[in-house]
């Protein structure tokens, strides 16, 4: 029934109704609310209405620890993979193979490395990092004030220039 | 070109299926711009910080054996190891292609010499306006004329590259094209904007049929000094003259995360080796129709693949190649056509 609501999400690009309510269902609220939670940019994985930044899935079946894992994989910050031996991984997920007898995830750590986990270690995933995708879209830029523009491209530039790269 | 014909014409008639002509080499997702439009720089510091050693980039190019090699990012010109992955790429003999916003190109030209396989392909989205908007920071349209002007003068082979949203304005991407030929450029490459997965620029992308209008504007009437680097029957599929299924294998994509399946736009996962991408990619539920991802896709890096199997797919195609080529402007009433899944790549990037 989910792998269903999920196909659903692939063909049209959308989370379907139940999907939603899915993903209603097991996320617990996010610990804290940063304010550019509030922005009202969306990707194509994440839009606003399943903003992922700063909730936790804690998955009870192998169907909703499928769809936890393919949300951190569209994900474009860090996650925290909480693993049933205690262990707690801080990193970007990057791959996935989900069918097959054995289904692993493959993460860069934070601390370097590459880590493959197989979907059944995993306790919890948490979307811990920053989604680095949200508000930065070209109609958000556009539509921003003058000033607010040249701020935020004095801080790219001042980054980019700080790192050696101008 | 030769290389191009000889390499495709020798996977035909080996009879394979698939084949890549270009590959996609991302060392590295740093950029030094942040453009709005851009998908490719969105990830946390630490992938950002991760690089492709010259070996890894060598061995992806050698795995792969596509006879053109292009460097997108990211900006390349940051890796701190660029010249010797290029160095290595031109010693293989194949054709690189360095996707830069030229940004760091004057201060950098010292280290690379110039080749015949070796081009630099810069970053223009426009005339001044448009492309310092597209990128983001004032200033840079300059920065770039300025540094495609001295590699120019030191002899290194320039094409531009440049991406086109819906609100580009027919007449001054013209103008445009004027500029860029007069600053003495080898050829243009165009493109509608990519509809990146995870682009945060979703709303702006350009839905088919105003992208035909839009190409059709622009390359109508075209101008006899106008070079393009990209095939011309491609050229043909963007104005709405012809359409194509796309070849989404024809530019594999390699970068820190593996092999991408399945294009250079779309990331559905990675393979750890290149037949492990070729092979195990379904391949039939992407392409216009297939998968609503790719409905309004027409980018370069799936659709002039289709082209150039057009070209050398038959005498035919062939031919359509010699006449558009030969006439540019003599297509205005030819019926569209839609051909099958190309069986290689594109002569977007020429080859001398």
């Amino acid at each position: 029934m989910r792998r269903s609501a999920l196909d659903v999400e692939k063909r049209t690009g959308t989370p379907s109704a139940e999907r939603r309510r899915l993903i209603a269902d097991i996320l617990e609220p996010p610990a804290a609310h940063p304010a550019h939670l509030d922005m009202t940019d969306s990707k194509y994985h994440t839009p606003e209405h399943t903003r992922l930044e700063g909730r936790t899935f804690r998955p009870s079946t192998p169907a909703e620890l499928a769809e936890a894992v393919e949300l951190a994989f569209d994900y474009r910050g860090d996650i925290t993979v909480a693993l049933t031996s205690g262990e707690r991984i801080v990193g970007y997920l990057f791959n996935r193979e989900a069918t097959g007898p054995r289904p692993t995830l493959q993460l860069y750590p934070e601390s370097g490395g590459m880590r493959q986990i197989a979907y059944a270690e995993v306790a919890s995933i948490a979307f811990s990092g920053e989604d680095t995708a949200s508000g930065k879209s070209w109609e958000a830029w556009v539509t921003k004030k003058e000033s607010e523009r040249r701020a935020e491209a004095q801080r790219a530039e001042a980054d980019a220039r700080a790192r050696g790269h101008l | 070109m030769y290389t191009v014909a000889k390499y495709v014409l020798t996977q035909q008639l080996r009879g394979v299926r698939r084949y890549p002509l270009v590959l996609m080499l991302e060392p590295l997702f740093r950029c030094n711009l942040a453009c709005a439009g851009c998908g490719k720089i969105q990830y946390p510091d630490h992938i950002l910080d991760k690089h492709l050693t010259p070996e890894q980039c060598w061995a992806a190019a050698d795995e792969c054996g596509a006879p053109i090699v292009s460097i997108p990012g990211g900006e390349p010109l940051i890796h701190p190891r660029m010249p010797e992955i290029v160095h290595g790429l031109v010693e293989r003999k194949k054709y690189v292609y360095v996707c830069t916003n030229a940004i760091l190109l004057e201060r950098k030209l010292d280290e690379y010499t110039p080749s015949k396989y070796l081009t630099f392909s810069i970053h223009m989205d426009g005339l001044r306006d448009e492309h310092d908007l597209a990128v983001c920071r004032d200033g840079v349209y300059e920065v770039a004329v300025k540094a495609i002007r001295e590699a120019l003068r030191r002899g290194h082979r320039v094409t531009t590259n440049t991406t086109l949203f819906d609100d580009a304005n027919p007449e001054r991407v013209r103008r445009f094209f004027d500029e860029m030929m007069a600053l003495g450029v080898e050829g243009m490459m165009i493109s509608p904007g990519y509809s990146y997965q995870k682009a945060p620029d979703q709303k702006n992308f350009l839905k088919r049929n105003r992208t035909r209008e839009l190409f059709a504007k622009i390359l109508g009437n075209r101008k006899r000094g106008w070079r393009f680097n990209q095939s011309p029957l491609f050229l043909e599929f963007l104005m709405g003259r012809r359409d194509y299924q796309c070849t989404p294998w024809g530019n594999p994509t390699y970068n820190v995360f593996g092999w991408q399946k399945p294009c250079y736009l779309l990331q559905d996962g990675y393979a750890t080796t290149f037949k492990e991408l070729m092979d195990g990619t379904e391949w039939d539920r992407y392409g216009t129709g297939r998968n609503e991802k790719c409905a309004d896709c027409m980018v370069h890096c799936g659709y002039e693949a289709s082209a150039v199997a057009d070209t050398f797919g038959s005498w035919s195609g062939f031919g359509r190649t010699v006449k558009v080529t030969l006439m540019p402007n003599a297509g205005e009433s030819v019926k569209r056509e839609t051909v099958g899944a190309g069986r290689g790549e594109a002569d977007r990037y020429s080859v001398r």
